[in-house]
This record gives C-alpha cells, sequence and structure tokens, in this order.
C-alpha cells in the first residue's frame, strides 16, 4: 500500500518557492509601476468609483470571488495603495470585501457533498460559519472605522514605527531585489511600442498575471510542502478540540500555504464525514482570516511607500479584532455556528437555497451593489 | 499540540500502516488470552478484564483510524485513495479478529474448557499455529512481500480448509453435543480469523477490488 508518486526533492521545491515569492513581488511591484504609468486623470477615472465604502466592499468581494483568493486581492490592493491611486481610506473597505469573498471557495466545496443529505448538512455548516463570521465582523467593524478611523490609525501608527510616516517613500530593499526585473518589463513592453496608458494597462496586466500564476504555484507547493505535517497537526489538535489551540493551527497552516481557502476547504470534507465537528472547525477557519494577512504584508515589501504596509496592518488587524469582538464571549460565538447550521438545515431541505445563497451572496448581491453604488 | 507541526515526525499512511501493526499486536494478545482460557485452563475472570480492555483499545483504534484515513483524503487529495481504502478494509478485518478473540472467551465464560482432553494438544497446536501466523501478517504489512504474502495466503486457504473439514466432522460425529458443539463453535471462529488474516494480508498487496475473492473475483471468502 506504500505510494509510488514521485515526489521533487524538498530542497527543490523550496528553493522553487523562494523564486515564486520573488516573481510573486515583481508582479507586485510591476502592478504599480504600471499604475504610475498611467497619467493622473486616468487613475483618477479608475478609482473614482471607490469613493463609496459600500461599492468598496462589494468590489473587494467580487475581486476576491473572480480569482478565489483573498491573498491575491488584498495584494493587488496593495500595489494599487503603493501608487497613490487609491488611498487608505478607500482600500479598507476593499480588504473587508475580500474577507468576505474568500469564503466562497469553501462553500463551493461544501457544495460537492450535495447528494448525501446529512454529509452536505454538516460540509455547508462548516462552509458557511465562516461566511457568517466575516459578514458579522464587517457588518460592526466597518461603521466603526468609518466613523472612527480606529483601525486604520491603530495600522498607520504601527506602519509609521517600521517604515516611516505616510506621504514618505520608503526605501525597501525587497524593492530594490525587484526593480531590475520591472524594468525589463517596462522596457520589452516599450520596445514593443506601447506607451502612456497602454504601457501602464500592459503592465498592470503583466503585474497581475504574475501575482496570480506565482500565488497559485507558491500554495501549490506549499501543500505538497507541509502537506503531512498539516495532516499529522490536524489530527492532533481537531481530535483533542478546539478552541486557541486549533486557532494557531488554523494560523500557522494559512501561513504555511499562503491560502485561507486551501486550509477552510480542507476542513470540508472532514466535517462532511463527520470526523470533526462544527465547534472543532470554528476557530481554525478563523486563525486562518489572520493567517491570510499575511500575503498582503509580504506585498507591501515590495512597495515603495508606508500607505501600503498600512493596509496590509488594517487587514490584519481587522481579523485580530472581529475575533476578539466576535469569539470571546460564548453567546456571541455561538451566532455565527447558529446561523450556519439554520441555513444548512434549510439548504438540506430545498438544495435550489444552497445554490441561490452562493450566487445571491457572492456575485448578485455585490454586482447590484456595485452597479447602484458606485 | 500545534507545535507538532513544527516538529518532525511519522504523519499520513506511514503512521496508519504502524498503528494497524499494533492494532494486530493487540488483536493477538486477546486471541492468545482467550484461547488459553479455553484450551489451558486460565480463568476467564482473570484473563477477562484484560481482553476487554485490549478489545476497546482495538475499537478506538479503529475509529482514530477511520478519521485520520478521512483527514489523508482531505489534505492529500484522492491520489491515495486505493491504499485509503484497503486500509478501512485492513483496520475492519483486524477489529473482527479482535471480537472474534471475544467470542472465544465468551465459550470459556460459559463453562466450556478444552483443557486436558485427548485432542487437547492439537488444538494447542493450531492455536500456536494461527498466533504465529499473525505477527507474520505483522511483519508482512510492514514489508509488503508479495511472494511471502502470496505464501501466507497459500498457508492462510490450507489452514481454512482442514478447519472446514474439521467443522464438517464435528457436526456429522456420533460424539454428544457437548464434545461436538464447542469445538466446531472454537473451529469456526478460528477459521473466521484465519480469513481475516488472509484478508489483512491481502489488503497490503492485493488491488483494492480483488479483495476478499479469490479466483479473479468469482470466489467470495469473506463470508464462508
Amino acid at each position: 500500500m506504500s505510494s509510488t508518486r514521485r515526489e521533487m526533492p524538498t530542497i527543490v521545491r523550496a528553493v522553487l518557492v523562494v523564486a515564486l515569492i520573488y516573481i510573486f513581488l515583481v508582479g507586485v511591484s510591476s502592478l504599480e509601476g504600471g499604475i504610475k504609468v498611467m497619467g493622473e486623470d486616468t487613475q483618477e477615472r479608475l478609482f473614482s468609483s471607490v469613493s463609496n465604502p459600500l461599492a468598496g466592499l462589494f468590489i473587494g468581494i467580487l475581486g476576491t470571488v473572480l480569482v478565489q483568493s483573498s491573498s491575491a486581492s488584498t495584494s493587488v490592493i496593495v500595489g494599487l495603495v503603493a501608487t497613490g491611486a487609491l488611498g487608505v481610506d478607500d482600500a479598507v473597505p476593499m480588504v473587508m470585501g475580500a474577507n468576505i469573498g474568500t469564503t466562497v471557495t469553501n462553500t463551493l466545496v461544501s457544495l460537492g457533498h450535495v447528494r448525501q443529505s446529512q454529509e452536505f448538512k454538516r460540509a455547508f455548516a462548516a462552509a458557511t460559519v465562516h461566511d457568517f463570521f466575516n459578514v458579522m465582523a464587517v457588518a460592526i467593524l466597518l461603521p466603526v472605522e468609518l466613523v472612527t478611523g480606529v483601525l486604520s490609525s491603530a495600522a498607520e501608527k504601527i506602519s509609521e514605527q517600521l517604515v516611516g510616516s505616510a506621504g514618505s517613500e520608503w526605501k525597501s530593499p525587497i524593492k530594490q531585489w525587484v526593480k531590475e526585473p520591472v524594468s525589463w518589463i517596462q522596457d520589452g513592453l516599450d520596445g514593443l511600442g506601447a506607451s502612456g496608458n497602454f504601457l501602464g494597462t500592459l503592465m498592470v496586466v503583466a503585474g497581475l498575471m504574475l501575482v496570480l500564476l506565482a500565488l497559485t504555484f507558491i500554495t501549490k507547493n506549499m501543500r505538497r510542502l507541509v502537506a503531512d505535517r498539516i495532516e499529522r497537526s490536524l489530527n492532533k489538535v481537531l481530535g483533542s478540540g478546539g478552541g486557541l489551540v486549533a486557532m494557531l493551527l488554523g494560523l500557522i497552516i494559512t501561513i504555511s500555504v499562503q491560502s485561507s481557502s486551501i486550509t477552510t476547504s480542507i476542513l470540508i470534507p472532514l466535517a462532511a464525514a463527520g470526523v470533526v465537528t462544527l465547534r472543532n472547525i470554528y476557530p481554525v477557519t478563523l486563525g486562518a482570516n489572520v493567517g491570510t494577512t499575511i500575503t498582503a504584508l509580504l506585498a507591501a515589501l515590495a512597495a515603495s511607500t508606508p500607505e501600503a504596509l498600512t493596509v496590509g496592518l488594517v487587514h490584519t488587524i481587522f481579523n485580530v479584532s472581529g475575533i476578539l469582538l466576535l469569539y470571546p464571549a460564548k453567546p456571541i460565538r455561538n451566532v455565527p455556528i447558529r446561523l450556519a447550521e439554520g441555513l444548512a438545515a434549510l439548504a438540506v431541505d430545498r438544495r435550489a437555497y444552497a445554490v441561490a445563497y452562493v450566487f445571491g451572496a457572492f456575485i448578485i448581491i455585490p454586482v447590484l451593489g456595485v452597479a447602484i453604488l458606485r | 499540540m500545534v507545535m507538532s507541526f513544527f516538529r518532525k515526525g511519522e504523519s499520513g499512511l506511514d503512521l496508519i500502516a504502524h498503528r494497524t501493526i499494533t492494532m494486530l499486536a493487540d488483536a493477538r494478545h486477546s486471541f492468545d488470552l482467550a484461547s488459553a482460557a479455553v484450551l489451558s485452563g486460565a480463568d476467564p475472570e482473570d484473563v477477562g478484564a484484560d481482553i476487554r480492555e485490549t478489545d476497546d483499545r482495538i475499537n478506538q483504534a479503529e475509529q482514530e483510524l477511520r478519521g485520520d484515513l478521512v483527514t489523508h483524503v482531505a489534505v492529500h487529495g484522492s491520489f491515495e485513495i486505493g491504499s485509503v481504502l484497503s486500509y478501512t478494509l485492513l483496520i475492519k478485518k483486524i477489529e473482527r479478529i479482535g471480537d472474534q478473540a471475544k467470542n472465544i472467551l465468551d465459550l470459556a465464560d460459559e463453562g466450556v474448557s478444552l483443557a486436558g482432553h485427548a485432542d487437547t494438544d492439537e488444538m494447542l497446536k493450531i492455536r500456536r499455529q494461527i498466533s504465529k501466523m499473525m505477527t507474520e501478517a505483522a511483519e508482512l504489512l510492514s514489508s509488503e512481500n508479495m511472494e511471502q504474502a502470496a505464501d501466507f495466503r497459500d498457508r492462510c486457504d490450507s489452514l481454512r480448509f482442514e478447519l472446514e473439514t474439521t467443522i464438517r466432522e464435528f457436526m456429522h460425529s456420533e460424539q454428544p453435543g457437548s464434545f461436538a458443539v464447542p469445538r466446531a463453535i472454537l473451529y469456526r471462529y478460528w477459521k473466521r480469523i484465519v480469513a481475516n488474516l488472509a484478508g489483512v494480508v491481502a489488503s497490503a498487496t492485493e488491488p483494492i477490488q480483488h479483495q476478499d475473492y479469490l479466483d479473479a473475483g468469482e470466489t467470495d471468502i469473506s463470508d464462508d
């Protein structure tokens, strides 16, 4: 019964991951460079629609649903903030939207169990508990942030301590390392005759492709690299309960694989089979929420302004604050669980509700929201 | 606990394989004790607690391993799905061996003692043979030596045939029921244990679709 799969040597895979992280940073930097090449009026036109915070929130949801990765969408947001064209205040709702959008992946995975009622009920509840928690966190923290600016102020203070005050230019060493390949991209496109907005657009597209491709392969390789560790620790931690240890495990796994979707999607078949309970899964998904913010922080290292790091930090602070607000008190902690169980019970009775929920929450409402509010 | 993520250690199917070997060792322990209660005059009450505790351990291991196998598929994907399905069959067979050992103890609990009879030595010989086969099966689970596995399964088939023949002789025996029935039941349990041992080794060496069957799927050996 031994496996016959031919595995790439660990050291080769590790070197590959480092190279992919470098490509990811080049992508973020190329994105920033592309926007900067565009004229100020073009930048103004591009980002004026997100000045409404709710529109920003819905764009964050839609963008993340489209790329199925909040790591990718928040990294792009960080890159845009680094250009100065997108302000921190406008980026914060988008980052919160990314948090909601990323939950679509495990919800889609749970639909794979739709033919077996009891399995589906458990799987769907395990998936949507993440949705409800994130929606509740946004419902509380977005208005608070809009009124007080507490999250962005806290992030700005940390950012100031680390890289300097807003408005200044930060000489990131990472930025220097990725400068050369970005100039190759720009020179190459320039050589093909592209200039002005067209050159900027091509650089943005190239940057987006590099970010998405690099993140996809980083996730794939890291998953292979740490799969045995994930398996071992899941068996140990989930077998003996949930709580803070499970949250920490979610954080570690997500940082390792650079994707909260991977972490939360792994849990769905376990929930479906009844191997772990909804209450054990819940803290793991919260840890994954925090873990996924590491990618945007990494992206901020390739940016040239402190504001980029501020946005990355807002994402982290938002998720940590959400946990601090909604997890410690048992009655509040149970709200997302009860909502998820209720929705799962409805979805089992009528499967169409599940499909309607996915389309409604992740596509129709955000599209309508953007169309109306922009 | 969460630090286990950072520590190096056995995981995946290797860990599951080692735990199945431990289960098999537990099953052998139960079998030896239960057989001693019937064949060597050991007090069923003395060995009963140990056998039940061991059986609980086997049952617990089976449940944990099922969960571990689901986790393995969830984390690694379906690449090793054949092995995972084989393990689910394998651990069930070991759990059944544990149950059958408990069934042998039930005979002793009912007052059956076959110690000091004319055929006791013959039965003790079979008990030793089966006990040794359990160790061999555990070794084959680790080594996955195909030739030795094939040889082992042939010997299991021969022994099963001998046990079946003896059971038939008891069914048509002129001896009183108090003589023939306990022996027929004991041989029947042994036969099932041997079939399960053959199945355990087949799980490690045969394709999933042919397990529990002989002659390319023609002969069902799991319900005889």
